[in-house]
């Protein structure tokens, strides 16, 4: 089971880590959002990628739409469904976190069987251009490009939301929302708008993440279940912050690369669950939970 | 107000009648298929039942239920493919020779011994959740984190299991080619015999578990899940309750993991499939998860609905089921019992005194809300 250490080998499995990392941190984005301000448990956050990934191949096979510009209309797609989906029946839950959970449980039995009944049940593959599909070789690293551009658009998503969330009006209305509604809301501030906004927003961000892993990997009704335990584990071990969603990201991915290099990809998976139970032992808040009210 | 439905002797009847009709089954039932498929409903009435327990009255949502039920299940199986095995001439089986392995895993050793493999199935599970609600309880991981941790553990043993494939068949999983035997009697799965075995266990199991809430300790635990910090204000050690809880839901899904494989002589990961945990929550929550019956019944019906509905319309059910799980959480959080307890209530006699009967059997849960 243990293989025999190569650095160089060694050297790319860190850098696999990084990529996986990203792919984790880029699926769990809308998740940390979502459950960051308003403690939405999303259960149908794996669909909402799931739908992510059937736009952007509707959009393309059907329409002839460019990939780089199926990306955005994903993010718009899966946003506007988000939006239904809040205004119809997350609202009502706010104050039920466990029945918010098993709620969107259900929407995603309803959105993951929809999907299967309109595009069947058989893979579907989403085209790229030409330049993404080679491998980037340089000395013994190598990596495909197509990693790498996700590696990228996860750093500008990331970096977007910080400046909409810390720099912004919006972001700043958030932040108010989140730390004590009641005041906030006396201060003029619609939170319910607010909450709508997060949801729809953080549903795009999962649209965004379901048409780049369609590309990573085939287009299937049952894609999201593959992604949304691990996005989960990120934003627990985050602490539900986007800087701890980052580093859970990173450090979870790393470990994951690590652990597969000296045993193999389902092991280490097993591996670095057991270590994030024994994580929330001495840290159950997750790694930088974000601020409370101060009262 | 009174309400029939808080009337501890008017439960106990329901019981009593309900357990009444199940036993008379297996007189007007000659098809030894169908009957099997009945026994099978029990085993799945079980495990609304231990969900029932835990989240209903723990309000410890566990969606990782299907981890003491497919390691019981794995433990039965492989106690009952060791049987078919011979030490001196046949000792390995079958699919480990195919995947080349050429000496019986440690961990199969035990398995030899019926009873204590048996013994085994039940006690592994048992001490995972020891083990795991422990650690979670001890750190105060509760609510959404705790199902979440539930779910993520679930699928690491998925994984684990699909991965050594020498020793467990990976994908394909075990499949005994001989009925179980004990005490040198076969309980044919096929038969009355199986379903009697079902029969009592869903009774004692029940019998149990409804006994539990109405004591103090159920009632601790119902007051844990209301408010956990006020308890721990009153000195309770909340954990240990909680862990309690956890672990005796699990034992009943393990006790159903093992009858499952006594039914079916088969099992695979998918046993341990987050969609297979799911939907014992699914059967819990529509039937009603504060009422031990309405779990059971709500295993019932879905089970009974999604084989008698056929297959053209199976496509339709899931989205069916959700939809119809989605208007459950949305209006109807205690489920169809739920719906009883209004009905009853309504009919029921004039406004008094709150009777403490009721603070027992769900009642407390109008005052967490």
């Amino acid at each position: 089971m243990w293989a025999s250490f190569d650095p160089s080998s060694f050297a790319n499995a860190l850098i696999l880590g990084i990529s996986i990392g990203s792919i984790w941190l880029i699926a769990a984005l809308g998740l940390t959002i979502i459950y960051g301000t308003a403690g939405v448990i999303n259960m149908a956050h794996g669909e909402f990628i799931m739908l992510g990934a059937y736009s952007s191949y509707m959009l393309q096979s059907y329409f002839g739409l460019p990939f780089l510009l199926c990306i955005p209309a994903s993010f718009v797609i899966v946003g506007v469904i988000g939006l239904i989906l809040e205004r119809g029946l997350i609202r009502y839950l706010y104050k039920r976190p466990l029945d918010t959970l098993l709620a969107t449980w259900g929407v995603s039995l309803v959105l993951m069987q929809g999907v299967r009944l309109i595009f069947g049940s058989d893979p579907k593959y989403i085209a790229v251009p030409e330049v993404f599909q080679s491998n980037i070789q340089l000395g013994f690293f190598n990596l495909s490009t197509f990693r790498v551009v996700v590696f990228f658009i996860t750093i500008a998503l990331v970096v977007g939301i910080w400046a909409l969330f810390y720099r912004s009006r919006f972001g700043m209305q958030v932040r108010a929302v989140m730390q004590n509604n009641e005041m906030a809301t006396s201060f003029g501030i619609n939170s319910d708008r607010v909450y709508m906004m997060t949801f729809a927003i953080g549903a795009g961000l999962a649209g965004v993440a379901g048409s780049l892993f369609g590309v990573l990997n085939i287009v299937l009704p049952t894609m999201g279940s593959a992604y949304v335990v691990q996005a989960f584990l990120v934003v627990v071990v985050g602490g539900g912050s986007l800087v701890g969603s980052v580093a859970a990201g990173g450090g979870m991915g790393e470990l994951q690369s690590i652990f597969a290099y000296f045993t193999n990809d389902t092991f280490a998976r097993f591996l670095l669950f057991v270590m994030i139970v024994v994580f929330l032992r001495f840290r159950p808040q997750g790694l930088f939970a974000p601020a409370k009210a101060r009262r | 107000m009174t309400n029939i439905y808080h009337s501890k002797p008017a439960q106990w009847a329901v019981y009593l009648v309900f357990f009444a009709a199940l036993g008379v089954i297996p007189l007007f039932i000659d098809d030894a298929f169908l009957l099997n498929q009945f026994s099978t409903y029990g085993v799945y009435g079980m495990l609304a039942l231990s969900l029932a327990l835990c989240w209903g009255f723990g309000g410890i949502l566990n969606l990782g239920q299907g981890i003491a039920f497919g390691l019981a299940a794995y433990g039965m199986a492989m106690t009952m493919q060791m049987q078919a095995q011979d030490p001196e001439n046949d000792p390995i089986p079958p699919f480990m020779l195919n995947n080349s392995l050429d000496h019986l895993p440690w961990f199969w050793e035990p398995f030899w011994n019926t009873g204590l493999g048996i013994f085994l199935a039940l006690l592994v599970p048992t001490l995972f959740y020891i083990a795991f609600g422990s650690i979670m309880f001890r750190s105060r991981v509760s609510g959404p984190f705790f199902a979440i941790m539930t779910l993520a553990m679930l699928s690491a043993w998925y994984t684990l299991i699909l991965d050594i494939q020498p020793y467990t068949n990976g994908v394909n999983g075990i499949t005994p080619p001989r009925a179980l035997q004990v005490f040198g009697f076969e309980i044919d799965p096929y038969s009355s015999t199986s379903y009697w075995v079902v029969y009592t266990a869903l009774l004692l199991c029940t019998i149990g578990a409804k006994l539990l809430t109405q004591s103090k300790f159920g009632l601790i635990v119902q007051a844990v899940r209301c408010d956990a910090e006020r308890v721990r204000f009153l000195g309770y050690n909340v954990a240990f309750y909680e862990t309690v809880i956890y672990t005796l839901s699990g034992l009943i899904a393990s006790i159903a993991g093992c009858l499952w494989v006594v039914l079916v002589q088969y099992v695979s990961p998918a046993q341990m499939d987050v969609t297979f945990s799911i939907s014992m929550v699914i059967w819990a929550g529509i039937g009603g998860r504060l009422s031990l019956i309405g779990a059971i019944i709500g295993a019932f019906l879905i089970q009974g609905a999604q084989s008698y509905l056929g297959d053209e319309f199976l496509n339709t059910w899931l989205l069916i089921l959700g939809g119809f799980f989605i208007i459950v959480v949305r209006f109807l959080p205690k489920g169809l019992a739920g719906l009883l307890e209004i009905v009853l209530g309504r009919i029921g006699g004039s406004p008094r005194s709150k009777s403490p009967d009721a603070v027992a059997d769900g009642k407390l849960v109008a005052a967490g809300e």
